[in-house]
């Protein structure tokens, strides 16, 4: 028979405390350094193990959220997780910088204020003004602009996504659309051809 | 395995390679989600891991393990997948006959490594070489042919031989980042596979203990009766 090596097991007798083991001695009440070690182990392990799920799971959803809204730049990244905590703001002075370049029909110059009024491209408001600079730099009597009204389109389909139920009403008197649907379809009326581009009266259209 | 390895290391490596794998600079969607038959090629490779020991599942998920062990298991698994999908993503060109002609690559490659089942080395070092040699082709051979710089004599060659093969083998041009982006991602990748918790690891520690084991056995062997007397 061959003598296997046998892990020992603490006999029925070792296992009943005598009176004297059940007085707590001092130096039994401080704990030695080894049992701290011991102890403290697991509750590390247990606090890495929580940190580390937490971490994951954050991590996890910032990517799903870059899949699903492809941020371009680093800004749009920043910008757009922090509009998903409500923390996101327009700048007020590069708007009205941009208002303003606006309502004087400079609009390269007003995109460039509101692009640093929103650099996320989070605010509808914002957008719904990059979109109306395009129709209007892009708007001829004879034709307009294929390149601006594309890009307009692009930016009022923006400001609709972003504007709550898809619904965008901007009461601005200097207007001639207040809404963001009215500016889609300007925008795409634009963009189509046919044969009401040959039509004589589109010359005494006036741009809106 | 230590805590921090499974919770923290191995999570964060694979999510990162899920996240950077479909990245692709200057496009106007920035990030790519994998095609369809990037998910086939991961679930045999996920397979082919677990058939060669690279990695035990019942060693991240299991009925012995706390909720949370099994927690940070599970997104461990997860985030594996989601990287290895993702890889194949990066490592696949993107259109033309190159990308049929890697994906059915990749596929047979993938199918003879299920069958062969080597063990966890040998399927380490034949990962390393089907990413080596992707990255090459697509990052290195296919960017080359499909870069629009360089002279004119360049320039005549590749417009020549894209006449020549129909137009079916040049990509689009490709960011001189993508290249370094997509080497550092495989690396991650590769050091993040040969850290998953596999049977090697869990023979390793069994020998390590059993090496312990005679130390306190007393000679003869030691039975109760032994504790009692001592």
């Amino acid at each position: 028979m061959s003598a296997e090596p046998r892990i020992p097991v603490p006999s029925p007798e070792s296992r009943v405390t005598s009176p004297e083991s059940r007085v707590e001695s001092p130096e039994s009440r401080v704990a030695s350094p080894e049992s701290r070690v011991l102890r403290s182990r697991p509750l590390r392990e247990q606090i890495i193990r929580a940190s580390g799920l937490v971490i994951a799971l954050v991590y996890a959803s910032v990517i799903v959220w870059a899949y699903a809204r492809q941020p371009r730049t680093v800004s749009q990244m920043t910008g757009g997780l922090s509009a998903t905590i409500g923390a996101y703001h327009v700048d007020p002075q590069s708007y009205n910088d941009g208002l303003q370049f606006f309502r004087r029909d400079q609009f390269i110059e007003a995109r460039a204020a509101f692009a640093r009024a929103d650099p996320a491209e989070r605010d509808a408001q914002t957008q719904f003004y990059i979109a109306y600079s395009y129709y209007r730099e892009g708007w001829g009597r004879l034709y307009s602009s294929e390149a601006l009204f594309a890009k307009g389109l692009e930016s009022v389909n923006k400001a609709i996504a972003l504007a709550p139920g898809g619904r965008l009403v901007v009461s601005d008197p200097n207007l001639q659309m207040h809404s963001a649907d009215e500016l889609k379809a300007e925008l795409q009326r634009g963009l189509e051809r046919d044969l009401s581009d040959l039509n004589p009266m589109r010359l005494f259209r006036t741009r809106k | 395995m230590s805590a921090g390895r499974e919770a923290l290391f191995l999570p964060l490596a694979f999510l990162t390679v899920a996240c950077v794998g479909g990245l692709e600079p200057g496009r106007p969607e920035p990030f790519a989600p994998p095609p369809l038959f990037a998910l086939v090629l991961a679930v045999m490779l996920f397979a082919a891991l677990v058939r060669s020991g690279t990695l035990v599942p019942e060693r991240l998920v299991h009925d012995s393990r706390t909720s949370l062990a099994n927690a940070n298991g599970a997104i461990a698994l997860l985030a594996l997948f989601g990287a290895t999908t993702q890889m194949f993503n990066l490592l696949s060109p993107r259109s033309g006959l190159p990308l049929v002609a890697v994906n059915a690559f990749l596929f047979v490659l993938l199918l003879n490594t299920l069958v062969a089942s080597p063990d966890r080395v040998r399927l380490l070092r034949s990962l390393m070489v089907i990413c080596g040699s992707a990255f090459v082709l697509k990052f290195v051979i296919l960017a080359g042919l499909s870069d629009p710089e360089g002279g004119r004599t360049k320039r005549v060659l590749v417009a020549l031989f894209d006449a020549a093969t129909l137009g079916t083998i040049t990509q689009d041009p490709l960011p001189e980042i993508s290249g370094y982006i997509a080497f550092v991602t495989i690396l991650v990748y590769l050091v993040a596979v040969a850290a998953l918790p596999g049977a090697g690891s869990a023979v390793s520690a069994t020998r390590r203990l059993d090496s312990r084991l005679p130390q306190y056995v007393p000679p003869g062997g030691g039975s109760h009766e032994d504790i009692g007397h001592a």
